[in-house]
């Protein structure tokens, strides 16, 4: 601290009388008790009395800018009149100048000064003779201004106290800053705090996937971090079940809110069991009454029983609801208008038999997205997707659509219920071939493989090792299983019932004693036991059975893949 | 992965025998390697095979390395493994072979590798 260097710095800004109090050391300690302050004002109070006894002045205040209104407003002061709370515009007086033109103002003669704003000093009886304005400066422009009026010794202001109130502002500008970005972080990070648990509020308003023979079922994709689609469904005392999706207009979080309003109202009174139409009609006055100007409710709701015969519905304002029955898609227009414009509004019930086919309704989500050519896919887009996937089960097809539609650009919520008679849980087919037992067809079926275990979307690393294990199975079949001599034909397949993968490989050849079909210490590293021991670490479990024909060995592979459980407890 | 035609060559590279393979290694091949591995042990220097252009490897193929592995301790030879691909390497640390294997990144690294 009493090194030479700092004294020549002070020399060169500080006039002889404050030379020997050691500038450098106060500005030091001035900007380490700013960094550290926890309480800004409190410090700030503190260190502009220092800084008021340190430059002998007789009065100080710090300004900072109201950045929404423009207004200059006094934070702290330390003289003979508190002027604390003071508020100045900007370009007002040399305060609101040195803020409009980022520049340090040094008037000498307050009294012959046509810029000096003489408010303050009419209403206080104060004389301002002199007085320094110098701009808190941040990267982003100024944020307020520090003013000393008066030097104790009764002289003017000078270039040499304009520079020393520059260097106290500087420190002072990067705590006040300083402080302000933190507070905008922490609030920033409360409100998505907020926004999650609303979001995980809004889902768990979704109905839980049913798995015993349900007819129906839903997915919501939001588009942002709120949605402000909905469906629900739910059973009724007579083992029918009710159903409703809906969409609110607009986005944010007031649609959302009232996406949560309008879901279990409409909930609600359909467990009255009122008739679709009146369902609907009961709706609307509710919300009618409560809306918010310009935000309506556009929704379908209904009953089906649990075999999925019958189906009616009313539908306000949504998109067609779409029925494919008997190869013939048909579409059923909105007959009534969304909920919460206008009263009274009448609704239509439509009834029908489903007879083994399936109603689809969907948000304008799902029209919306836009298609390669950037224009949306409109209707006849969405049902070349359905009838694309028509014959996959109901819950394959529903994960089917929806990972098309993500992977053209989905604009909108998007939001699909579907009802139809629900079936028993069978595997989806992901490959099958059949093929000679011979080495050189090994590489097209690994090839093969690849590429259905990438339309799963399947990670590398794990797609790889699965094509291992079958090829592993398979060169084993073709060493082991048909001997060097003769040839059969062997057979693959892929299949996929929730998260668990199966593979098979079938072969044709004599039956296999399981027990000597075992893993080999890898030490060894016997050519065959290294192929077992290979697919016994890629897999959960392998066993090998007698084929179903009665001839020849049916070898089953399982693996429960993770990526697909997530996959499921989304949907679910 | 690469859809190149299986192919074995074979030089020498700073006073080491590299037997260099391209394409996938399987059942199909694997003898063909094997003999390739083996006989490189014949001009007694060491021997490195290079794996950086192999797309896929099954167990017969890492059987053939294994061989030479066994070879080359039996006849005091150096045996090395030269940049093996990903999908080689995935193979390798399936089967914890990775680290009973010289795994060296260049050819010239063979005839220096201790």
């Amino acid at each position: 601290m009493n090194s030479p260097q700092p004294e020549r710095i002070a020399t060169a800004v500080v006039e002889p009388r404050r030379r020997d109090t050691g500038a450098l050391v106060f500005l030091a300690d001035l900007s380490r008790s700013l960094a550290v302050s926890l309480d800004l004002r409190q410090t700030l109070t503190q260190a502009i009395t220092r800084v008021r006894d340190f430059l002998e002045v007789e009065g100080i205040a710090l300004f900072l800018l109201d950045p929404a209104s423009q207004v200059l407003e006094c934070q702290v002061s330390a003289g003979p009149i508190d002027v604390t709370g003071m508020r100045l515009a900007v370009g007002q007086g040399i305060v609101g100048q040195a803020l409009a033109q980022d520049a340090t103002q040094i008037v000498a003669d307050a009294g012959s000064d046509a810029r000096v704003w003489r408010g303050s000093d009419e209403a206080s009886g104060f004389v301002t003779r002199s007085l320094v304005c110098a701009p808190l400066r941040t990267a982003a422009g100024p944020i307020g201004v520090i003013e000393i009026v008066n030097r104790r010794d009764g002289a003017p202001f000078t270039a040499a106290d304009a520079e020393l109130l520059e260097l106290v502002a500087a420190p002072a500008a990067l705590a006040i800053n300083n402080a302000r970005m933190a507070g905008e972080l922490l609030e920033q990070q409360r409100l998505k705090r907020e926004l999650d648990l609303a979001r995980h509020l809004q889902k768990s308003l979704l109905p839980r996937r049913r798995r015993d023979g349900f007819p129906v079922l839903g997915v919501n994709r939001p588009a942002h971090e709120m949605s402000g689609d909905f469906y629900d469904y739910f059973e009724l005392t007579d083992g029918s079940i009710g159903f409703l999706i809906g969409d609110i207009s607009g986005k944010g979080l007031d649609a959302a809110l009232l996406m949560m309003r309008a879901a279990s109202l409409l909930r609600w009174i359909g467990k009255e069991r009122l008739a679709p139409a009146a369902w609907l009609a009961r709706a609307n006055e509710e919300l009618c009454d409560s809306a918010r100007e310009g935000r309506f409710v556009c929704a379908v709701v209904g009953y089906c029983d649990r075999a999925a015969r019958h189906v009616r519905f009313a539908s306000a304002g949504f998109p067609p609801v779409l029925v494919h029955s008997g190869g013939q898609y048909r579409q059923y227009l909105a007959d009534g208008p969304p909920l919460g414009i206008v009263r009274e509004a009448q609704f239509t019930e439509h009834a029908l038999a489903l007879d083994g086919g399936t109603l689809y309704a969907f948000s304008d989500g799902a029209t919306d997205v836009r298609g390669s050519d950037g224009k949306p896919i409109g209707m006849a887009g969405l049902l070349a997707l359905i009838q694309r996937h028509a014959q996959a089960t109901p819950k394959a097809r529903l994960r089917s659509l929806l990972g098309e539609l993500r992977r053209l650009h989905l604009v909108d919520d998007t939001t699909f219920l579907l009802i139809e008679a629900a079936q028993v849980e069978r595997p989806q087919l992901l490959f099958s071939d059949r093929m000679p037992a011979r080495a050189d067809a090994m590489r097209g079926l690994r090839t093969q493989l690849r590429a259905a275990f990438d339309r799963e979307a399947l990670e590398p690393r794990l797609r790889d090792e699965l094509v291992l294990a079958v090829d592993e199975a398979c060169t084993n079949v073709i060493r082991h299983g048909y001997g060097p001599a003769c040839e059969g034909p062997l057979e693959v397949r892929a299949t996929r019932c929730a998260a668990m993968l199966t593979l098979e490989i079938i072969d044709e050849a004599p039956a296999i004693d399981p027990a000597t079909f075992k893993p080999g210490t890898l030490g060894e590293c016997r050519c065959g036991g290294l192929g077992i021991a290979l697919i016994d670490r890629i897999m959960d479990d392998w066993h090998i059975e007698p084929a179903e024909t009665g001839r020849g060995n049916r070898l089953v592979l399982r693996k429960h893949i993770e990526a697909w459980a997530s996959e499921e407890a989304e949907e679910s | 992965m690469s859809a190149n035609a299986n192919a074995v060559t074979r030089q020498r590279v700073d006073g080491a025998t590299i037997v260099c393979l391209q394409g996938e290694v399987d059942l199909s091949w694997s003898q063909q390697v094997r003999r390739a591995v083996l006989d490189a042990f014949a001009d007694g220097v060491p021997v490195g095979v290079d794996l950086a252009g192999v797309g896929y490897i099954d167990s017969s193929g890492i059987a053939a390395l294994v061989e030479g592995l066994q070879l080359g301790r039996a006849r005091g030879q150096r045996f090395a493994l030269v940049a093996p691909s990903d999908a080689v390497r995935a193979v390798l640390e399936l089967a914890r072979l990775d680290r009973v294997f010289t795994i060296v990144d260049s050819a010239a690294a063979v005839g220096a590798a201790t």
